[in-house]
């Protein structure tokens, strides 16, 4: 039964990455521009130039057949090249996809711990002053804008402390004696920015984990466990947390492939080299293979959180099994 | 119970943290610079943009630079003589220069830069080699330029020269496509590392024939955004930066460490009108008519509009020359002057036949409305502010405008390529010489670099006369004239002549200079600071 669910997602997922794959490309030819005026600035390029900068990037055939040719490298892997940087685009995304992963990565592992954490303290102490507090809390890190927050970081840790640096991944231009002070120089750079998104998630997984728990405390089987005599930490241990876990799971795996494109208020705030910047400077520059490189690997990204929370629903919750 | 243990770890961290910041920040005879734009490319036959033009005068050297008070000073020429009939420049290298590869410079290399550059047309400079009849190299350090009419700005356009044996490889089909990295010069810098989209590093030139740079390297960093870059000033992670937010300004000025400065800067910002007068033209027909055009100019309060932008940072703006270039900016007289005034306004869009409908819109006697499509650049928070309060000024007066806010590729587009606009607004920067931005106004220029497709034969016939005009208050008085014409016609309304926003670090670096007098560190005529300031 299990292997049928899942070869039944698998293929689900395989279809909708095809469908945003003809959407990605449609949908950037048909915006307003062309991508040869970003490309050949001078009004006086010889037609020459021009018929070569074409062939270059391929935009010399009708739609149908560009389409064709872009199925067909996607196969062998090949994403094309961007017309901005006039290298392969998987080589410029491989260059941005670490430093983003990076942030991600660490902002997310410590906002989901710590936002769990902080909604089933909450919940637990429902109404009292905690629980207030922790809503308060949650509600301004949540509805705060990123940028501002920030800056706000900014300013308190680079300029009156100045324990951290305020922008890039590392410091421009430093040799550094050892890879350990390299490392710890990477470290420096990625303190503020991840501290700033694992913020905002935190308010969000914590409000997210607090009415999931609040809703399975007032379940009969809760009323029941408590029946039997056990104390309420073990009831919330035992029986509460699990079952509140699973829509949180969800939540924070469609997250988790959104994150991916979401982070460009922090890149562009903290100057991260990141994928969010890459795909903002692509959108000014009409460069149609980066965007189609980037907007599918988020979307592969988003699909295959969700079908890892698929999974993880299989282990977490035994009803979908059957 | 949990809070301890978790809390002892990040104060340990915070320190480890500490120690390694401050080991990292030692390097002192680099000289970093914050922007917030990069360059488009580092070959000048691909590259449009000012950063870019920077990095080409610290990469490779002019036959001819500019000095601090905007002279031609020598370069790589030593010294130049021009003969009797002005039409033979003869320029006398320097010998013993070298390429950063190591290859000698010789005569060779200016000739096959500057035919280059006039056979393909391409790049910030090839405008500047116009007229240029042919080149001829007498010796390895000779080079006779022949010009068919005497060249006023011959010695005014710090034409990078660029190494023969390198970019002769390249198929002129090719160039466009050829990025140039890394880039061989043999300026005071030398190209060492660009990763786009973070930093780009260049190297002091060790063997410079010229005054050797006193830092190590100077080290461009790119900010995604130009409030950080304030921050990043004070923090120490950059030494200099260009572009601050005007809002930041005040605040800098206070601190005893920080030279920060508002000066006035190469260019404008204009709002222009499609002028086009071809049947092909999509632009609104009453466009057409100088008195409309005059009557917005007068509708506008530049003065407010300047001090909601830009905090009053600026000054209002005239004619196409900046004032900066006080030898070449034409300042209106009292009576051609127009100052903000609703009224003569009103009483311009009477006489030209457009009277108010009953929506306070103005119509002309076939019931055609005043009604404008002004193109906003959406990556320009400040355009974006004035073309908001534009709308508000000509609603005043009758005129009824609609914003539409665009990405600069999409307003490349609808401006060069078809002409579909009625206003927009954007601006444009300025060399020392006044030919190139005199030149856009020109009838030559509709489908080149015109953006208002105006077009004046009285106009284009001065525009060749200066370009020949060897004598400086003649040429002045021909530069003037063609202003007048603009600002009567006006094709433009120049809103204003924007400052530009620098600071620097005084206690990290000394040596800075503002260039000319009153000027900015960087982005100015020369590259002066990068080469003198010193490490303290």
């Amino acid at each position: 039964m299990s292997s049928r669910y899942l070869g039944n997602k698998i293929a689900q997922a395989l279809i909708t990455i095809f469908i945003v794959l003809c959407i990605n490309f449609f949908l950037f030819r048909i915006m307003p521009g062309d991508p040869l005026s970003m490309l050949m600035r001078n009004p006086r390029a010889s037609q020459q130039a021009i018929q070569k900068a074409k062939e270059f990037y391929g935009l010399d055939q009708s739609l149908p057949v560009q389409f064709g040719r872009y199925l067909q490298d996607l196969l062998k892997l090949d994403f094309g090249v961007s017309f901005m940087f006039k290298k392969p685009v998987t080589e410029v995304i491989g260059g941005k996809v670490g430093p983003t992963l990076l942030l991600l990565g660490v902002s997310e592992i410590m906002a989901i711990v710590l936002g769990i954490y902080l909604g089933i303290v909450a919940a637990s102490h429902r109404g009292k002053i905690v629980d207030i507090g922790t809503i308060s809390v949650s509600l301004l890190l949540y509805s705060l804008p990123t940028f501002l927050l920030g800056m706000v970081l900014i300013l308190i840790f680079s300029v009156y402390w100045g324990l951290f640096p305020s922008t890039g991944m590392v410091t421009a231009a430093a040799r550094y004696a050892t890879l350990w002070r390299q490392f710890l120089d990477l470290l420096s750079h990625l303190f503020l920015p991840a501290i700033t998104l694992a913020l905002t998630l935190i308010g969000e997984y914590g409000m997210l984990m607090r009415s999931s728990l609040l809703e399975v405390l007032s379940e009969d089987f809760i009323v029941t466990a408590r029946a039997k005599g056990l104390r309420e930490r073990e009831v919330i241990r035992k029986h509460g947390y699990p079952n509140a876990l699973l829509p949180v799971v969800t939540a924070i795996s469609i997250n988790l492939g959104l994150t991916i494109a979401g982070a460009i208020q922090v890149e562009t705030v903290f100057s991260w080299p990141g994928i969010g910047r890459l795909m903002y400077d692509a959108l000014n520059n009409r460069d149609y293979p980066l965007l189609q490189g980037i907007f599918l690997l988020v979307c592969i990204c988003v699909i295959v959180a969700n079908l890892f929370s698929d999974l993880l629903y299989m282990v977490l919750d035994p009803r979908v099994k059957s | 119970m949990f809070v301890s243990p978790s809390f002892r770890i990040s104060k340990k961290l915070g320190l480890i943290l500490l120690i390694a910041l401050l080991a990292v920040s030692a390097f002192s005879t680099v000289l970093k610079v914050g922007w917030t734009v990069e360059p488009d490319s580092v070959s000048p036959f691909i590259a449009y943009n000012l950063p870019a033009a920077e990095v080409f005068l610290l990469l490779y050297d002019p036959l001819v630079a500019l000095n601090d008070q905007e002279e031609p000073a020598g370069k790589i020429a030593e010294t130049w003589e021009l003969s009797e009939d002005q039409l033979t420049w003869t320029f006398n290298l320097h010998e013993g220069i070298r390429w950063h590869d190591g290859e000698p410079l010789t005569a060779e290399d200016v000739k096959f830069t500057y035919e280059l550059f006039i056979n393909t047309g391409l790049g910030l400079f090839s405008g500047f080699l116009n007229g240029i009849e042919s080149i001829e190299c007498p010796d390895d350090f000779t080079v006779m330029i022949h010009t068919a009419e005497p060249k006023a700005n011959m010695l005014m356009g710090n034409t990078p020269i660029l190494p023969k044996h390198i970019w002769e490889t390249v198929a002129e089909e090719d160039l466009e496509l050829w990025e140039n990295e890394p880039a061989v010069g043999s300026g005071a810098f030398a190209f060492l590392e660009w990763r786009k989209g973070e930093y780009l590093r260049l190297k002091a030139n060790a063997d410079y024939f010229f005054d050797k740079p006193k830092v190590e390297e100077v080290v461009f960093i790119l900010f995604a955004n130009n409030d950080t870059l304030a921050q990043a000033l004070k923090t120490g992670e950059i030494s200099a930066a260009v572009n601050i937010n005007p809002m930041q300004l005040p605040q800098l000025s206070q601190s005893p460490n920080l030279l920060a400065v508002s000066s006035p800067g190469y260019g404008f910002t204009q709002l222009a009108f499609n002028c086009w007068e071809s049947e092909d033209s999509k632009g609104h027909p009453a466009l057409l008519d100088k008195r409309i055009r005059q009557a917005i100019d007068w509708a506008l309060d530049k003065q407010a509009i300047l001090d909601m932008t830009y905090l009053g940072q600026g000054e209002v703006g005239t004619t196409l020359i900046p004032p900066i270039l006080q030898k070449w900016h034409y300042k209106p007289g009292d009576s051609e002057l127009r100052v903000y005034n609703p009224e003569k306004a009103n009483a311009l869009l009477d006489a030209a036949g457009y009277l108010m409908g009953n929506r306070k819109i103005r119509v002309d006697s076939q019931g055609n409305e005043l009604n404008f499509r002004l193109y906003l650049r959406s990556s320009n928070t400040q355009e974006i502010k004035a073309g908001q309060m534009i709308k508000k000024y000509l609603q005043a007066v009758g005129i009824e405008v609609s914003i539409e806010t665009v990405d600069d590729g999409l307003l490349m587009d609808l401006i060069y390529a078809d002409a579909e606009f009625d206003m927009f607004i954007w601006g444009w920067g300025t060399d020392v010489d006044p030919t190139t931005i005199l030149n856009v106004m020109s009838t030559n220029e509709i489908f080149g670099l015109s953006d208002c497709f105006y077009s004046n034969e009285e106009y284009d016939r001065l525009l060749s006369l200066q370009a020949s005009q060897m004598d400086v208050t003649q040429r002045q008085e021909t530069v003037f004239a063609m202003q007048r014409i603009l600002y009567e016609d006006s094709p433009y309304a120049i809103l204003f002549y924007d400052n530009e926003f620098q600071a620097v670090r005084t206690d990290l670096f000394s040596g800075w200079k503002r260039i000319p007098e009153k000027g900015a560190f960087f982005f100015t005529i020369n590259a002066n600071n990068y080469v003198t300031v010193t490490p303290k």
